[in-house]
């Protein structure tokens, strides 16, 4: 004899969990406020906000290019890092040339100690100009901006504030935090020499790259803005990051890290934040709550404020 | 004489299949659910339950809840086979099953679809363990019960058993820990 009843309850089990698996891919969301997609959206940097002579266009603050000549034969290599530019010419075996110079509005103009000369024009991502009295030869050549991925670290005027800017080409990510109870994720883009990163609850920063550093205005959640500073940095420096479950509670942990090792990060358990664990710079561990986790360096490119 | 032996060797083969159906149904389940909470990417968020100062105090106090409920199947589940068993005992003992194992839901929702199969401390390790046992033993127990006039006498207790021994585990490994560690509070 078989009975109903069991099946009964189990059918019933199953479409309930349905309904909640249903429930939670359709209507959950990570926690924060709409404002948050107003990260895709770039203000447009006014006139006055640019540390450049209006109205001439611009090379860019940091940039690298790399090209070819018109005959394909010497490779060219030019950084441009504020108003200074260096360049290096490549023929082949022992016929390298590196050049010194200076850069004004889009012009970039350089010269070497031999006597060769490098004339160039940005054009948004690319460069053309002409190289004289290499080799005994002058020609055309045309280059490319590279990608660039940097790290910019500091902190705010009144050092309350810890935070690490990490650029990849157009895009960068940041981390803004005071170690106990203040920090925020942000993200947006560098146009120029123009950063702009928003996050969500209003969070914002603001700022202009010149030479090796990077100023401007950092606003984190609490409302309050402060001017802040960061330099150009080399590792360890940079913006990390863990999403882990600790005790069921989703937690989400941020640290900034400064070129000598200083690090300062905050644990969101659940809805509590506190100061963040030792991170292990030389490969992301650390432990929380008994457990042992790895973190990973945040590169401009990704993702960090949910639209 | 010939027809004698058959008879003989057709008892077991009665209850065999759907036993086998029903532990391998259990044993399917607890794989999928323990599968399903190690490869699926977990979200991290999930819908709040109102009322409740933070989701692990929703599910802590739900799954206490089913605890308590699964006392009540205990105390009536030793008892529902006797022949002096009070009237009205096998209702009780469904119906008290029923509310438990709905209760969990929302509960195991959250913590596959949020969290997975995590295994950073022997107390989380166990806890997901448990987890995929739980509604294993509770499958294959549903199963055997469709048939279970058919069913060796040890087969029912021993499915209830292990539901209860791994319900009052998970409650144990979970909203135990939570009530001693952060306190007792909505």
């Amino acid at each position: 004899m078989s009975r109903q009843g069991p099946l009964l309850t189990l059918g019933s089990v199953v479409i309930v969990a349905g309904l909640f698996l249903y429930g939670n891919a359709v209507a959950a969301k990570p926690g924060g406020p709409p404002a948050a997609a107003a990260a895709t959206t770039t203000p447009t940097p006014t006139a006055t906000a640019t540390s450049l002579p209006a109205g001439a266009t611009s090379a860019p603050a940091h940039a690298l290019f790399a090209g070819r000549s018109s005959g394909d034969q010497v490779t060219v290599a030019i950084a441009i890092n504020g108003k200074k530019a260096a360049a290096d010419l490549n023929a082949g075996l022992a016929s390298e040339v590196s050049l010194q110079g200076s850069v004004s509005g889009d012009l970039v103009s350089l010269t070497s100690s031999s006597g060769t000369r490098l004339t160039g024009s940005v054009s948004g991502p690319d460069m053309f100009g002409t190289v004289s009295g290499f080799l005994g030869q002058s020609f055309p050549f045309s280059a490319a901006q590279a990608i660039v991925q940097a790290v910019y670290a500091g902190r705010s005027s009144n050092g309350e504030l810890t935070l690490a800017v990490s650029t990849d080409g157009n895009q960068a990510v940041a981390y803004v935090c005071n170690g106990h109870t203040i920090e925020a994720w942000l993200q947006g883009s560098v146009k120029g020499n123009q950063v702009n990163l928003t996050g969500s609850k209003g969070a914002s920063l603001t700022g202009s790259l010149t030479g090796l550093a990077m100023f401007g205005m950092v606003t984190p959640n609490t409302g309050l803005s402060l001017p802040f500073s960061a330099e150009l940095s080399p590792h360890p420096a940079g913006v990390f990051q863990a999403r882990v479950a600790i005790n069921g509670l989703a937690t989400r942990i941020g640290w900034a890290v400064l070129p000598d090792g200083t690090q300062v990060g905050v644990a969101v358990i659940g809805s509590t934040r506190q100061p963040a664990p030792l991170l292990d710079l030389s490969d992301g561990a650390f432990t929380l709550d008994g457990g042992s986790f790895t973190a990973a360096q945040v590169a401009g490119n990704a993702t960090v404020v949910s639209p | 004489m010939t027809t004698q032996p058959v008879t003989v060797r057709q008892a077991p083969d009665q209850y065999a299949k759907p036993l086998l159906i029903a532990l391998l149904s259990g044993c399917a389940v607890a794989l999928v659910l323990g599968l399903y909470g190690g490869l699926h990417h977990p979200t991290h968020y999930a819908l709040d339950i109102a009322g409740f100062s933070s989701p692990l105090y929703a599910k802590a106090w739900l799954t206490t809840a089913a605890v308590v409920f699964a006392v009540v199947q205990l105390g009536t589940g030793i008892r529902i086979s006797r022949p002096d068993a009070p009237h009205g005992i096998a209702t009780v003992h469904r119906w008290s099953g029923r509310i438990a194992i709905l209760l969990t839901v929302p509960v195991i929702i959250h913590c596959l679809y949020a969290l997975g199969f995590q295994t950073y401390s022997i107390r989380v390790l166990i806890h997901s363990v448990l987890g995929c046992i739980f509604y294993g033993a509770f499958v294959a127990k549903m199963l055997s019960l469709v048939n279970r006039e058919t069913m060796p006498k040890w087969v029912i207790p021993v499915l209830g058993g292990v539901v209860f021994v791994s319900l009052v585990g998970l409650w144990a490994t979970s909203a135990l820990w939570l009530f001693t560690t952060k306190g007792v509070h909505g």
